[in-house]
């Protein structure tokens, strides 16, 4: 008994405590190593895009914040602010400053300017490419942060390197894939950080920057409603299980005031800030604090007799007020017909609304609900260790913890209801592995170190020496820590009130009289069976770093514009089609021509070729899309007469028949004529159909045969293998020769994956011709024309 | 003599006038006979089999002084889930008491039903050969087979939708739909004392502070409930209405418990993995925050081991069917100079 007391009470405290400042320091240096090397992670395991393909946008949507960045940094932020796109949605044209979240491109733009001053000279687009894993590492640290507010030094590092390669992040993060998602995890997780900050601290500082946070996440995602409705509950939740304290307070009504404030000064979200019901919780809970606080401020000041009579007067008041304002708020919301509720918000209350009632939210593949592989997939062995961060959360269960297990417990059901949130599962689900890995490793490598044979002695007596805090906030780091410096998990287990309080319980801590500890036990584990558990601990995080290299590199990192094939012969085939198309169309046909294809295409023409479309991703006018899906399932004269009438010159489609590309126009086809149709009743989808079944071989229907996206898609189709065999639809196609009357093909790729065509002139009046007379005579008002013979002929 | 001639057309006049009044007679009587089934029923919904269809339709000639929407059922497909035989005959029973009650004692439409077992020439008669099945016979229809079907892609399945089809079709009105409330009024009278008397009670504990949701452990196992729900992907089972299991195709006498193809899963199969998911992490808290605390060396040792064996079984299980499902062939990746 004797040898570990002294091995514990050896040093004498000033040597104790010099020792421990100097170990402080020794461990923040290292810590900030790690963490520097965390982020060095992030950034570099997202670089596989680029090192597979090349520095290059990826997909659609990045193409579109591309081309805003590059207009905000060649016109700056008012004309941003007040651009009229003209180049898009012809003849209508989008407001794009009202209608865009402005954060990713102003944070890319302001990059890139600060970039510039400094003499590097980096091009728009890099900045844009490399924006996403800039903000992966900022992420990693924001969760360190979060995570270090909750449980520990050493459970945030565990955490932030988690987050650092977490593949489902990774998804919407590589080099290339230059959209909201990218920063908005960044700004959500640093949101939740500032605000446990400012829980713990209850300090107005922190919950400013709370404020600005969230205005930044505003600016950035549509997402910012989750952050206002899990504070809320989270506040709620607090004052239902008496956790109320001034702390709490401070870190939610500024955040109200000021976030609201701020929210309303975006321009996308404006009023909605105050008038959608995603805000109201916000609102409500901001009112019970209130009342809440004047209890327990009236509490305070009062006898408790005194105060009993109070409470009846606040309690009936406060009801009265509440009353009154719900009453309010639930006649606003019922007189509007979703009930103030968007339909995607609906969905994740009621999951079986969208299939219900909203088949476009339904149809898209990132709403669909996921199956059990997609969560290892994109969180792998996360999904084993979240429950016992969940359980370690609980012990003891404070302000801080208790948030996280709200996030957590949120998040994992909205991302069973929609495989798109699991990006913001992702965070959540790493830093409670985070806290259930460095929890794990604590105890574990303690038994090992305490138990190992000729460094304390004999273990058994060793196991009667000391205890550590059960409320252990432990760092972690306690392979860093030698036998005799108790006094610092000691102190390390305390909960972190105000700064000034820290101070005084440093000293008590270091006073505690050690005795008491004598009674307690070391709480260990048996040493081989440690051994083994930290082994598989290890080989876990292993095979988790596998599979998120593995999918970084293989599953998350096509570009989608540039393809890849391998041949047998292990060789690489590049498909360089689409940029090929583009390059042509910006070299070839004049600025102010007018580019019509489907609208998958519509933000990659703008960006890229710098032509006019009249429809593209941004899908907010149905009509318009459906007259370019009618025009496709038109026959060519129809068509010609829908498009020359949108002042169209060239159109583009896209044709995988060639090399097997199967997200080719002819797939989609069946959209077109659906969305087409919805809106012009005489296309008709069973017109298209033999029997039902979508076929473009000899037996498709005519209707199918002679429209403009087959004739299009196939027309000399039979010169390259002299069959017409389609690869993807694995047939040989119906009609094989033909001629083109009102269009002409002034450009095919390479690989046939895009082909352009113009649509050709009016033919001239020719006098002296009774029978083109007529039809000329019609030609000159476009609207006899339809319906009639073909003037041409 | 030359009465005979108008005698004999007066004879004839007669005698068609007669059948007429025969036909008249009968058609009416067809009536009164619907109307009487019809009270007979709850809903107003006829059952009708081969014989009935023999005299109400196929015997009867048009036009008829009514149209019949006729209900194609079948008893034994009400278990499969994807055709929803019962819900649509609920809704169908709705349409029926509602024209019913907005139009009492209107013979223009009588609305059947036929079931496949009892009636198997009908439903051949009619050429029906899938379900869910719902035809309209107007009055002028001859040929049974040249009746109008409902159109099941266009209708939601709801009493409304038929209640338009059936407007368009016959220009009868049906009128507004009563759906039944989900609730009777006594039912919410007492629900509402019952929550009157209760909230005093709760508000006061919630103050004292000792209701079940002042308990932390509550908390826990509902964090960890709703954890282990939305991994198992219980929510893709509820949205897309999955079985737990199904039929092997190839040998019925088997059920498959687990698909193959990561974009749809079987019930049983997403809770045994939810399970595999949650167990690994509440086994590895017990180790840190229970297990430590236990005094004795050997049980701790026991434990140790056996949950490190249940947690790699686990995780190496979850693995093995990933690979399985999704055939990612996930892959380390090396210098080349090492391979």
């Amino acid at each position: 008994m004797a040898s570990p007391e002294s091995a514990v009470n050896g040093p004498t405290m000033t040597a104790g405590a010099a020792s421990k400042s100097l170990r402080n320091a020794f461990g923040g240096v290292i810590a900030f190593i790690i963490l520097v090397l965390i982020g060095v992670l992030a950034f570099s395991i997202r670089l596989f895009s680029v090192i597979k393909y090349e520095s290059v946008i990826h997909e659609f949507d990045p193409y579109f914040n591309y081309r805003v960045t590059q207009f905000l940094s060649k016109n700056g932020i008012y004309d941003f602010w007040n651009w009229f796109d003209d180049r898009t949605w012809y003849p209508l044209g989008r407001v794009i400053g009202g209608t865009v979240y402005p954060g990713l491109t102003l944070t890319a733009g302001t990059i890139w300017k600060v970039v510039n001053s400094l003499n590097i000279p980096l091009s728009v687009e890099t900045v844009c490419v490399f924006t996403a894993p800039i903000f992966s590492a900022f992420a990693s640290w924001a969760a360190y942060l979060l995570t270090k507010e909750v449980k520990g030094p050493g459970a945030g590092l565990t955490a932030a390197a988690l987050l650092a390669m977490v593949p489902s992040y990774i998804s919407r993060s590589v080099a290339g894939s230059y959209d909201n998602e990218a920063v908005a995890i960044f700004a959500l997780v640093f949101t939740f950080y500032l605000y446990i900050k400012t829980l713990n601290t209850g300090s107005l500082f922190y919950a400013t920057l709370n404020a600005l946070a969230y205005f930044y996440m505003v600016c950035s995602w549509g997402g910012y409603t989750f952050i206002i409705n899990l504070i809320p509950m989270h506040v709620l939740l607090c004052i239902v299980t008496g956790r109320y304290s001034s702390r709490l307070y401070i870190a939610y009504a500024p955040l109200v005031v000021l976030g609201t404030l701020l929210a309303s000064l975006v321009p996308v979200v404006g009023f909605n800030a105050v008038l959608t019901s995603e805000h109201f919780a916000s609102f409500l809970v901001f009112i019970i604090i209130h009342v809440v606080a004047l209890a327990y401020y009236i509490k305070g000041i009062l006898s408790p007799k005194m105060f009993k009579v109070a409470v009846t007067l606040v309690v009936s008041v406060g009801l009265a007020v509440c009353c009154a304002v719900i009453a309010i708020l639930i006649a606003v919301v019922a007189s509007s017909p979703t009930k103030g509720w968007s339909g995607r918000s609906l969905t994740l209350l009621d999951p079986t609304y969208a299939s219900k009632y909203i088949p476009i939210i339904a149809s898209v593949s990132e709403h669909q609900p996921p199956t059990w592989p997609s969560y290892f997939m994109d969180i792998n062995v996360l999904a084993f260790l979240v429950p016992a961060g969940i359980i370690a959360c609980f012990m003891p269960l404070t302000d801080s913890s208790s948030f996280v297990i709200l996030y957590i417990v949120t998040s994992v059901y909205f991302s069973g209801v929609m495989v798109r949130l699991m990006l913001v599962l992702a965070p959540a689900a790493c830093i409670l592995s985070g806290i259930a890995l460095s929890e794990a490793f604590n105890v574990l490598t303690r038994s090992i170190k305490f138990q190992l044979p000729g460094i304390a002695g004999n273990p058994s007596i060793a196991v009667r020496m000391w205890r550590i805090m059960s409320t252990s906030k432990e760092n972690g780091s306690s392979t860093v820590v030698a036998p005799n410096d108790i006094p610092k998990t000691e102190e390390a287990a305390k909960e972190k009130p105000a700064k000034k309080n820290r101070k005084k319980e440093k000293e008590n801590v270091e006073k505690k009289p050690t005795p008491s500890k004598t009674e307690k036990r070391l709480l260990v584990l048996p040493l081989e069976a440690s051994v083994i558990a930290v082994l598989l601990l290890v080989l876990l995080g292993a095979f988790y770093v596998v599979h998120c290299v593995w999918a970084a590199a293989e599953a998350y990192s096509a570009p989608s514009i540039v393809l890849t094939s391998h041949s047998n012969d292990g060789g690489l085939h590049v498909f360089d089609d689409f940029r090929e198309a583009y390059s042509w169309l910006s070299h070839n046909t004049d600025v102010d021509d007018k580019v019509a294809s489907w609208w998958d295409y519509g933000y990659q023409t703008t960006a890229m070729a710098n032509r006019t479309v009249l429809v593209d991703n941004n899908t907010w006018n149905n009509t318009h899309i459906a007259t370019v899906g009618t025009a496709m399932s038109s026959p060519e004269k129809q068509a010609w007469e829908i498009f020359h009438s949108l002042d169209v010159k060239y159109v583009l489609v896209v044709f995988g028949g060639v090399v097997g590309y199967p997200s080719d126009d002819i797939n989609k086809f069946l959209w077109m004529v659906r969305i087409g149709g919805g809106v012009f009743p005489h296309i008709k989808e069973p017109d298209y159909l033999r029997d039902g079944q979508y076929r473009i071989d000899a037996q498709a229907t005519p209707t199918m045969l002679n429209c403009l996206m087959y004739k299009l898609s196939y027309f000399r189709f039979v010169e390259t293998d002299g069959k017409g065999f389609d690869r993807v639809r694995r047939t040989e196609i119906g009609k094989k020769h033909f001629k083109l009357t009102h269009f002409e093909e002034v450009f095919t790729t390479h690989h046939w994956m895009v082909r352009i065509y113009k649509l050709k002139p009016q033919r001239n009046r020719i006098r002296g011709k009774t029978k083109k007379s007529k039809s000329s005579r019609s030609v000159s008002s476009k609207r006899d024309v339809r319906g009639k013979r073909n003037p041409w002929h | 003599m030359s009465i005979s001639p108008n005698l004999s057309h007066f004879l004839s006049f007669f005698f068609l006038l007669l059948l007429l009044t025969i036909a008249a007679a009968d058609e009416s009587d067809l009536v009164a006979d619907l109307l009487s089934l019809q009270s007979h029923s709850k809903s107003g919904v006829i059952h009708l089999h081969d014989h009935s269809i023999s005299r109400f339709l196929t015997s009867t000639k048009p036009p008829r002084p009514y149209s019949l929407l006729v209900f194609f059922d079948a008893k034994h497909l009400h278990d499969n889930s994807e055709l929803r035989l019962q819900d649509l005959h609920r809704e169908f029973s709705l349409l029926s008491s509602s024209f019913i009650t907005n139009n009492p004692n209107n013979g223009k439409l009588f609305l059947c039903d036929i079931e496949f077992k009892e009636s198997q020439s009908t439903f051949s008669l009619f050429g029906v050969s899938s379900l869910p099945h719902i035809r309209l016979i107007g009055p002028d229809v001859k040929n049974p087979k040249d009746s109008e079907q409902m159109n099941q892609g266009d209708s939601s399945r709801l009493a409304e939708s038929m209640a338009e089809f059936v407007q368009s079709r016959t220009q009868i009105s049906v009128g507004p739909i009563h759906r039944p409330p989900f609730m009777s009024k006594t039912q919410l009278g007492f629900l509402i004392a019952f929550f009157l008397c209760w909230t005093p009670y709760f508000v006061k504990k919630v103050i004292a502070g000792e209701t079940v949701f002042h308990d932390p452990k509550v908390w826990l196992a509902g964090s960890v409930f709703i954890y282990f729900f939305s991994v198992s992907g219980a929510m893709h089972n509820i949205i897309r209405k999955m079985p737990m299991f199904m039929v092997d195709r190839n040998d019925p006498s088997k059920l498959v418990f687990f698909y193959q193809g990561s974009g749809m899963q079987l019930g049983a199969e997403g809770f045994a993995v939810g399970f595999l998911y949650t167990v690994v992490g509440l086994l590895l808290a017990v180790m840190t925050h229970g297990l430590v605390k236990v005094k004795n060396v050997t049980a701790q040792r026991v434990i140790m081991i056996s949950s490190i064996l249940v947690c790699f079984w686990a995780v190496s299980k979850v693995v093995y069917l990933d690979n399985w499902k999704t055939g990612y062939g996930i892959h380390t990746f090396w210098p080349r100079s090492w391979s």
